[in-house]
């Protein structure tokens, strides 16, 4: 998809869908990303304000328009550039983050798990960060939050991001499939092993960037090896992504040939993968 | 957190939950007592129709089952919802192309205004690549303009009407909930967290992850029995066919192996179908816990002299499916 035509998926109210039809928070955000990384910012403007609009009072943001919850998207927005943004909003959405854990991680739930008896699981060791607010942490909304955080911590270093940049990284490194790689962050249920899949483990590694671990090598390895088969753009949008944070992606390495860039984020995210070829940072800088 | 441990978390009772839990049983008793007394009991009707293959001979046999069901669905809207799960095409994960188109055409043949194939993955979110993966794109002709990917429509805010889940409060699809007959399109597999995965179960995918996120784990915390049983009380306008001509034993519903029992199980009630889908897997429905809590505590309604059955005798075609160790008190024989 050029970046003309993704211009062209903008609704009317300055966000976009995921294929047609309501604007959500996730496909506005990666293509305002595609949009400013261009520098086509004709659509970026009505976007962002459509995206302010959305804030709810807590700093967090919502998946879409009239959902009552604080979600991960939030961590989306935040790798948004503040002076595009607005800084006030982008303070707030960190400040939430910040703030945020996967409800296995809160005072309430490890006190109540305490005085039940019950030993705290080692995958429960560090916190991540959830889907939305009263849940478990899951590897994707981790490692997103991880990016916006890091991206944060070059413009205004503190203690306090780092912890969670720390605390998220051995999150990751904790559901880490035997094999190597992530699912969505469980390792094994009941005894049996979790098998791992091309996207979150992209995501994972790009969130994992300038990690030095036997761990994450061994992730790499997974990654290299579903370059082969990977026939979904989306997969392959985040494996290139997280193979290119370690320098390790193929320079030879061409897509399937028919592959469809069916949605709004996965064709954003392939405008966002080929300027990161050409360079730029676009997640990180 | 592994979805394990959150099942041990479930399972720790405390003090106050177990007496809470205790006046609530009373109550129910009581409750479940008038209604036996009031309410005559209706059977339920389910088929079960052998179905020996994927092959051409579905589309006949699909029309048959709605035929035995006097189906009416002129000028109706019907939403088909499949189960679609993993890539993995090694396996018996999805439900099967072919019979979903069997399905579309049937339903069309039969003068429905619009039949639309709808589903929401709990597990990856890429919903288009994974159905082009598991056959979809190339069986269904048309099959983008078709499909709705449940994670994605719009939704409207419903409060359980019963709550038997920690759920206060549920996003759920516009197309699901408009649907004039929502088809729940499973595969006939073992679960390694309830025991079985059927019509019932299939409605998770109804939840979107556009905004619980995946896994669709908010529904483990909330209750993964009484979380069925809300989403099955949601959609009161539904129809079952569960695909068990390979189904999947052992691990399911991922990482099990195909079992093939060769039969299509269809029925206008989802818990009267998912019961006898137990018992051709012989295994015990009583100790399915959804299925006790649709029930309302009549644990008659799911007896097999209550459920009529029409074409196969379950007795023709049970096959047992294997259970992981934990479900081994589910089988028929040790219950």
């Amino acid at each position: 998809m050029t970046i003309d035509l993704l211009a062209s998926k903008q609704n009317p109210d300055g966000g976009w869908p995921y294929l047609r039809g309501a604007s959500w928070t996730e496909p506005t955000v990666y293509s305002l990303l595609a949009l400013l990384a261009t520098g086509e910012t004709a659509g970026a403007a009505r976007g962002l304000r459509w995206l302010l609009g959305m804030q709810r009072s807590d700093g967090s943001f919502p998946p879409r328009a009239g959902i009552d919850e604080s979600s991960w998207t939030t961590a989306l927005v935040a790798l948004l550039p503040p002076e595009r943004l607005g800084l006030a909003a982008h303070r707030r959405a960190v400040r939430w983050l910040l703030q945020s854990t996967g409800l296995e991680s809160t005072r309430i739930y490890r006190m109540r798990e305490w005085l039940l008896g019950n030993a705290r699981p080692a995958d429960q060791e560090f916190a991540g960060w959830p889907w939305i607010t009263g849940t478990a942490a899951w590897v994707s909304p981790t490692s997103l939050s991880i990016l916006a955080l890091e991206k944060e911590a070059r413009r205004n270093p503190s203690a306090e991001i780092s912890n969670r940049i720390t605390e998220g990284r051995n999150f990751l490194l904790s559901r880490m499939c035997e094999e190597g790689g992530w699912n969505h962050g469980s390792v094994n249920a009941l005894g049996y092993q979790s098998s791992p899949y091309p996207e979150t483990t992209g995501m994972a590694l790009a969130a994992l960037r300038g990690v030095d671990d036997p761990k994450v090598r061994r992730a790499i390895d997974k990654a290299l090896s579903f370059l082969g088969d990977c026939r979904s753009a989306d997969a392959l949008n985040w494996l290139h992504l997280g193979l290119l944070a370690h320098g390790r992606m193929p320079a030879s390495f061409a897509p399937p040939a028919g592959l469809a860039y069916r949605t709004v984020p996965e064709s954003s995210l392939q405008l966002l993968v080929a300027e990161a070829k050409n360079g730029r940072d676009v997640l990180w800088g | 957190m592994g979805l394990g441990q959150k099942s041990k978390m479930h399972n720790a009772i405390t003090r106050r939950e177990m007496l809470a839990g205790a006046a609530a049983l009373v109550g129910a008793a009581s409750l479940t007592s008038c209604a036996r007394q009031q309410t005559p009991l209706v059977p339920s009707r389910v088929s079960i129709v052998r179905a020996p293959a994927y092959d051409q001979t579905l589309y006949d046999t699909v029309r048959r089952i709605l035929d035995l069901h006097g189906i009416d669905v002129h000028g109706r809207n019907v939403v088909l919802k499949p189960n679609l799960v993993e890539f993995d095409t090694q396996t018996s994960i999805n439900t099967n192309p072919l019979l979903v188109h069997a399905a579309l055409e049937a339903f069309q043949a039969r003068g429905a205004a619009s039949v639309r194939i709808a589903e929401g993955p709990g597990h990856r979110r890429n919903t288009l690549d994974l159905a082009d993966a598991a056959g979809y794109f190339k069986i269904v002709p048309k099959f983008e303009d078709l499909f709705v990917d449940l994670n994605l429509d719009d939704v409207t805010r419903v409060r359980p009407a019963k709550q038997f889940s920690k759920m206060e409060k549920f996003y759920l699809p516009n197309t699901a909930l408009g649907a004039d007959l929502l088809v729940s399109m499973p595969k006939m597999k073992t679960h390694h967290w309830v025991g079985a995965t059927l019509s019932m179960k299939n409605l998770f995918g109804v939840v979107p992850g556009g905004i619980f996120g995946w896994p669709k784990n908010v529904l483990h915390w909330a209750g993964i029995e009484e979380s069925i049983a809300d989403l099955h009380a949601a959609f009161p306008r539904q129809f079952a066919i569960v695909d068990g001509i390979v189904g999947m034993q052992g691990n399911g519903p991922i990482q099990g192996v195909p079992k093939f029992a060769g039969v299509l199980v269809a029925g206008r009630d989802p818990v009267a179908v998912d019961a006898t889908c137990c018992r051709i897997m012989r295994i015990n429905p009583f100790r399915i816990g959804y299925l006790k809590l649709a029930t309302g505590g009549v644990a008659a309604q799911i007896s097999e002299a209550n459920i009529r059955q029409s074409a196969e005798t379950i007795a023709a075609v049970a096959t047992p499916f294997d259970l992981i160790p934990e479900f081994q008190a589910f089988r028929l024989e040790n219950s």
